[in-house]
């Protein structure tokens, strides 16, 4: 009977540490839950809207290359998750495609081609 | 073939595979053999689940917990993103890590790869990637151990070790972070070690499932994160000492060889990062430079000890441990856990001082992380010791 006893109060203890994983520590979404195989599934909260918005703008023009003004390779955040969140499609400091924040200037040398919300790609 | 024998068997089988992985794609072969790799990963798992599934369904059922847990949940924590999952990534492009230039840096090239390509390869098998479900894969690395310790543990305890484990490992567990899987792998390969080298049990160093299981969990913990390889040379070093003790080095020592050949996949690894310039943050010619200055200030040591020891998992695990050998005292046991765990802070300290990055930072943000391997050592050895109390 004690050991019965102590089985069910492991199996409470096990579903209390569980569920206060699940409720506190996972940052689960259901909306991913209905749908973890999409290919855009759970990326309004892996990455910031820039991010997701640099990537429809590099598939909209099928390139394998990209740079980023100063300004943005100076923020930590957005340069890392730019980077890995476009790739396949690579950074490359001799690209002519230029991504600058919306509100950045521009240098003359440069042509805006693509305006978003938050960023525009310019060829420079 | 009994159940026990029936789980090791599993246990071993998963682990190769996960190893086979890494190989397959390390060497660069078909994508048709990877996807075969991880098919038979997943009917290997089908079959724990299915040949009796009223045995152990505590973890079978837990685990699928934990899987819809990880399918919930975006992979928006940056070493899960930016280290673990972004190698994923480029793997699975059929890329190399290797070949990225320094603006990915920031991404640890250096870094070991196993969970990686676990994960690429599930996303070769599927055809596709996304920010949610090639994380599952890091969590179907935790299935081996796991599988390993029902043959120890049966029943109420096996709760005991789940609980253990929730909360020792806790989001880890699902989250693509390699933590967890370090402090987990690092436990059961102390285990294997214990049971092959310590104890005085010929029952499993007559059984070549074991050394087979050692090498090939021996051989992930160095491969899952950088301090796996410091983790297995403390394991090794404490099994030298404690022979050596015992003057019974020289009946053991070819078996110990034998294991030490599980190092060989990290250092050809590291000789790769080598060969292409690709050095490591913490080991390499400045480590005097950054380590001498700190190594006088006692507020160092202060801080450090504050950041690791104060910490409510190692406090808890850590008296657990105390209790479970206050009520049955096995000299043995605890000698080989005390020694492991003195050199493993030891080696934390020196890590930490020497750190090139600025020191509280860096123990901000790793120390809760980093002990977790203890906190999980320290409380799976408490509940083995009390095995025999009824």
């Amino acid at each position: 009977m004690t050991a019965r006893k102590t089985k069910i109060l492991f199996l409470i203890i096990c579903t209390l540490q569980l569920f206060y994983l699940f409720n506190f520590r996972s940052g689960f979404q259901y909306e991913i839950i209905k749908d973890p195989f999409n290919k855009n599934s759970g990326i309004s909260y892996a990455v910031s809207p820039e991010v997701i918005e640099s990537r429809d703008i590099l598939n909209k023009y099928k390139t394998t290359h990209f740079n980023l003004s100063k300004k943005l390779k100076n923020d930590a955040y957005l340069y890392q998750r730019l980077l890995e969140f476009n790739y396949p499609i690579r950074i490359n400091q001799s690209s002519k495609l230029v991504f600058f924040s919306i509100n950045e200037n521009i240098s003359e040398k440069c042509e805006v081609i693509e305006t978003g919300k938050y960023l525009k790609l310019t060829q420079c | 073939m009994t159940h026990t024998n029936f789980y090791e068997k599993i246990a071993l089988i998963l682990s190769f595979l996960i190893l086979n992985n890494y190989l397959l794609l390390s060497l660069n072969f078909s994508l048709a053999l990877i996807k075969i790799n991880f098919i038979i990963f997943l009917f290997t798992v089908l079959a724990f689940y299915f040949k009796n599934f009223s045995e152990n369904p505590f973890l079978k059922i837990f685990f699928l917990c934990i899987i819809f847990i990880s399918l919930g949940t975006a992979t928006f924590e940056w070493d899960a993103r930016s280290i673990w999952l972004f190698h994923a990534k480029v793997m699975f492009y059929k890329d190399s890590v290797l070949l990225l230039d320094d603006s990915y840096k920031f991404t640890h090239i250096e870094y070991p790869n196993l969970a990686p390509a676990f994960a690429s390869a599930l996303g070769i098998l599927l055809g596709y990637w996304n920010e949610v479900f090639p994380k599952i894969a890091f969590s179907l690395m935790f299935l081996p151990p796991l599988i390993l310790i029902f043959s120890f543990f049966k029943d109420v305890r096996y709760l005991i070790f789940l609980s253990i484990v929730f909360f020792t490992v806790g989001k880890f567990l699902f989250n693509g972070w390699a933590d967890g899987l370090v402090a987990i792998y690092f436990g059961i390969s102390a285990f294997l070690m214990y049971l092959l080298f310590i104890i005085d049990l010929n029952f499993y160093r007559n059984r070549l499932i074991f050394y087979l299981l050692a090498f090939c969990f021996f051989a992930s913990l160095t491969l899952i994160k950088n301090e796996g390889f410091a983790l297995l040379l403390v394991l090794f070093i404490t099994t030298f000492l404690i022979k050596l003790y015992k003057r019974e080095l020289k009946k053991d020592i070819l078996k110990l060889l034998f294991l030490s050949f599980s190092f060989l996949p990290i250092i050809f690894w590291k000789f790769f990062c080598y060969s292409k310039g690709i050095g490591n943050d913490y080991i390499n010619t400045n480590i005097l430079l950054n380590l001498l200055p700190r190594l006088e200030d006692l507020n160092n040591y202060k801080t450090i000890s504050y950041f690791l020891f104060l910490n409510e998992k190692f406090l808890f695990t850590l008296t657990f441990f105390f209790v479970s050998f206050w009520i049955k005292f096995d000299k043995e046991l605890f000698s080989f856990i005390f020694i492991i765990t003195l050199m493993y802070i030891l080696i934390l300290f020196v890590i930490y001082l020497s750190t090139p990055y600025d020191f509280y930072w860096q123990l901000n943000s790793s120390a809760a992380r980093v002990i977790r391997a203890l906190c999980f050592l320290l409380a799976f050895f408490g509940l083995y010791n009390l095995r025999i109390i009824k």
